[in-house]
């Protein structure tokens, strides 16, 4: 009736029709293209089956447990607690993938776990619900008194399967943690698993100890000890528990950062009479200036090309991230946003720098994208610092205040879901990840 | 001298006393005359203007040898009678004497004889003499006919020979007019020949042309009817075809955000990777069967796509058939986040 009443209608739908069918023409075919460009804004949901046990079990944690842990503290997945599971398979044979499915799974980790002659021997295999297809079938063991490691071997494996990205669930942190004591304050330096667990004091001290920093090899650590009065950086093999006091120069010895082969350690010195950067050579003590300003030049940080470095510089009036990209490369200013930017990571794909970011009189974590400076903050809360990057680059830990403590906090790089490391008695700070050492 | 004459033919009868001899001599004396003397008796005359003039004028006055002829009869018969008293008389006394001069008269008869003879023979002679002037005049004036005979042939023959050349050239001219007249006439024909040749040919062309025009008018007006029925027909169908676009898209955007939704992209995705899969559908929606047309070279990313296809446990399809048929059955779907580092 509409179009009846008016006689334009007709001639209005015929010029619709036309025009849509001009702008349908070039797509008119066979086949229509469905373009997908964004992803579940949620974690992949993941069923962590428990294994199925024979033997005597060593006491704490199950293997699949710590594996659902690892997983759930990336991020990236959202494991489905065992209580919801409609079955508990053990073996592919077992798996109905339609029962998965209207779980809403995607993925399906199950296994069997042997203890015997104090072996764990774990068999595992990973399916995708969808397709109903093993991705993942393997064997894995290792001593009773080692099933953590067991388990972060597994979580690795099944990470990268479905990722793509090597897991970083057995490398290390090292961090600082600091006691308050009645006769004062006890510094330790602790290195733990990835989840906080199986922390072990590696040095403590009634001084500061700052800044730790793993060698290439996970084999040692340099970090700058207060224990002599003054600042020094020490090298630390942890397997014997040998120390090498590198750098004690008069004025300021801090921040160490390995170089890639291990070789020689970046470091702010002010022996000179300002905070500058230097390169040392640990095998005869060499040093290299490289940079020269009036200004404090400190918290170096190789690139991913591991050839320049960022730094922290209040040559501009405030502490800003500048960018180095050889020794005799003039420095290049990296952030813009706030008075307050220190601290700087390089991810290892070149992409971002991640630092210390002040915004409204609080100090949160952001990342500065290189090539377009774009700068976004990731987390929360308010009293962030020393940021340190998964060796897979896909985790970020940083020491953070929570409940009046400083405890440690594991995001996404991306700034994903944040999972905070168990609490420890005092203080926390200064965490540092492990390289993945095959 | 005529009387001289009369005298001497009273006298003796003599032979030149006959009429012949008369009129020859007063033929001659005439002549003679007309010949010494006719100046003066013409003094007024005008001199003629051109020798020819004056022998046309000679030859018109001279009297006919006719005429005299007839004149002189009369005369001679009056003195005869005249003579013939005289002579009778004379014989009477001649008879008296004629003994006596017998001889004489036989001598003398023989002198005269052979005066007469001798006369006669100078008459002759004169007279052949007259004769041959005669006849040289008659043969002169005949000559002068002959050459004017001649001339006037001679014109006669110039002027026919003129006129023949006139009239051949006439003729020819004729013929000539005649020829340019048929070559003109022939150029004429065959420029008509040309021009109704050449209008024929034109006239077959324009046939020939209105032909194959109206042959691709019919064709041109097939093709517009059939261009018209397959506008309309491609309206038709664009319609329907925009109808079932606008209604698939529905579809497509129910399928995309299923798939969204369905798609957790991994760690290592990257806006650079790009996964393009097949999907086939059942009508109900169901999954068929997924299959990978291009990977990204990334396992993860791509197991990441054919996991998020694989799971969604009924697409959303329309139920009309043929927008099934048509754009759900089987299409493709690419993977390739945004923003991704």
């Amino acid at each position: 009736m509409k179009n009846r009443s008016n006689p334009s209608g007709p001639r209005h739908a015929l010029l619709v029709v036309m025009m849509l069918s001009l702008f349908a023409a070039p797509v008119l075919g066979d086949e229509l293209l469905i373009r997908i460009t964004q992803g579940a804004d949620a974690a992949i949901p993941i069923s962590v089956v428990p294994f199925s046990e024979s033997g005597q079990m060593p006491q704490g944690d199950k293997i699949s447990r710590i594996v659902q842990s690892d997983l759930a503290m990336s991020g990236e997945f959202n494991p489905l607690a065992p209580e919801k599971m409609l079955s508990l398979p053990s073996e592919g044979s077992e798996v109905f993938f339609r029962d998965w499915r209207l779980l809403g799974q995607r993925y399906v980790l199950v296994g069997q776990v042997n203890s015997a002659g104090g072996t764990l021997q774990a068999q595992y295999e990973l399916y995708d619900v969808s397709q109903e297809k093993r991705l993942v079938g393997a064997t894995a063991s290792a001593p009773v008194s080692a099933s953590r490691s067991l388990a972060h071997h597994i979580s690795d494996r099944v990470y990268e399967a479905i990722t793509g990205v090597p897991g970083a669930f057995s490398t290390k942190l090292a961090y600082v943690t600091l006691e308050r004591r009645a006769d004062g304050s006890l510094y330790r330096l602790q290195v733990s698993d990835v989840d906080g667990k199986r922390a072990r004091v590696r040095l403590e001290s009634d001084e500061p100890i700052l800044s730790p920093a793993w060698s290439p090899d996970a084999k040692k650590l340099a970090y700058v000890s207060f224990e002599t009065g003054k600042p020094a950086i020490y090298v630390h093999e942890l397997s014997s528990g040998e120390r090498q006091r590198v750098a004690d120069f008069q004025g300021l010895n801090s921040a160490p950062a390995w170089s890639d082969d291990g070789r020689s350690l970046l470091m702010t010195l002010s022996k000179d009479g300002n905070a500058e950067i230097y390169r040392m050579s640990l095998a005869n003590g060499d040093l290299k200036r490289l940079t020269d300003h009036w200004s404090i030049d400190t918290e170096p940080a190789y690139d991913h090309t591991g050839e320049g470095f960022f730094f922290t510089s209040d040559r501009s009036g405030g502490p800003q991230v500048y960018h180095q990209a050889s020794d005799s490369a003039g420095p290049r200013r990296i952030t813009f946003g706030g008075r307050y930017n220190a601290a700087p990571r390089a991810d290892s794909s070149g992409d971002y720098v991640y630092y210390v970011h002040q915004r409204a009189g609080a100090f949160h974590i952001a990342r500065t994208h290189l090539e377009t400076g774009t700068e976004t903050v990731l987390t929360r809360t308010e009293s962030d610092e020393s940021p340190s990057i998964s060796p897979n680059g896909r985790m970020l830990i940083y020491a953070t205040e929570s409940g009046g403590n400083s405890v440690l906090t594991v995001i996404a790089v991306d700034g994903g879901a944040a999972y905070s490391l168990p609490a420890s008695r005092g203080d926390v700070r200064d965490p540092t990840w492990s390289p993945i050492v095959q | 001298m005529i009387g001289h004459e009369r005298d001497t033919g009273d006298k003796a009868q003599a032979p030149w006393k006959s009429p012949v001899a008369l009129s020859v001599f007063l033929h001659g004396l005439i002549l003679v005359v007309a010949l010494a003397g006719w100046s003066w008796t013409s003094p007024d005359n005008p001199p003629p203007p051109s020798i020819s003039a004056r022998l046309v004028t000679l030859a018109e006055p001279e009297p006919s040898p006719v005429v005299d002829t007839v004149d002189e009869p009369d005369r001679d018969q009056q003195r005869q009678k005249a003579q013939e008293e005289e002579q009778r008389r004379q014989e009477q006394e001649a008879e008296r004497r004629r003994q006596e001069e017998a001889r004489a008269e036989e001598a003398r008869q023989l002198q005269q004889q052979k005066e007469q003879e001798r006369k006669e023979q100078a008459e002759a002679e004169r007279e052949r003499e007259q004769q041959r002037i005669r006849e040289q005049q008659a043969a002169k004036e005949k000559a002068e006919a002959e050459a004017k005979e001649r001339a006037r042939q001679k014109a006669e023959a110039e002027r026919r020979e003129q006129e023949a050349a006139r009239q051949a050239a006439e003729e020819k001219r004729r013929a000539e007019e005649e020829q340019r007249r048929q070559e003109e006439a022939r150029k004429q024909r065959e420029e008509q020949e040309r021009l109704e040749a050449e209008r024929k040919r034109k006239e077959r062309e324009r046939q020939l042309r209105e032909s194959q025009l109206q042959a691709l008018a019919q064709e041109a007006a097939e093709q517009r009817e059939a261009e018209e029925r397959r506008h309309q027909e491609a309206a038709a169908a664009r319609a329907r075809q925009a109808q079932m676009l606008a209604e698939s898209e529905k579809y497509r955007a129910l399928i995309r955000d299923r798939l969204m939704k369905a798609w957790y992209p991994p760690a290592s995705a990257t806006s650079e990777m790009s996964t393009t899969l097949q999907i086939t559908l059942l009508p109900t929606g169901e999954l068929a069967s997924v299959t990978t047309v291009s990977g990204s070279g990334n396992t993860a990313f791509d197991n990441s796509a054919i996991s998020a296809a694989s799971s969604v446990g009924r697409y959303p399809v329309p139920e009309d058939q043929q927008l099934f048929e048509q754009y759900f059955r089987r299409f493709p779907i690419e993977f390739n986040p945004e923003n991704m580092q």
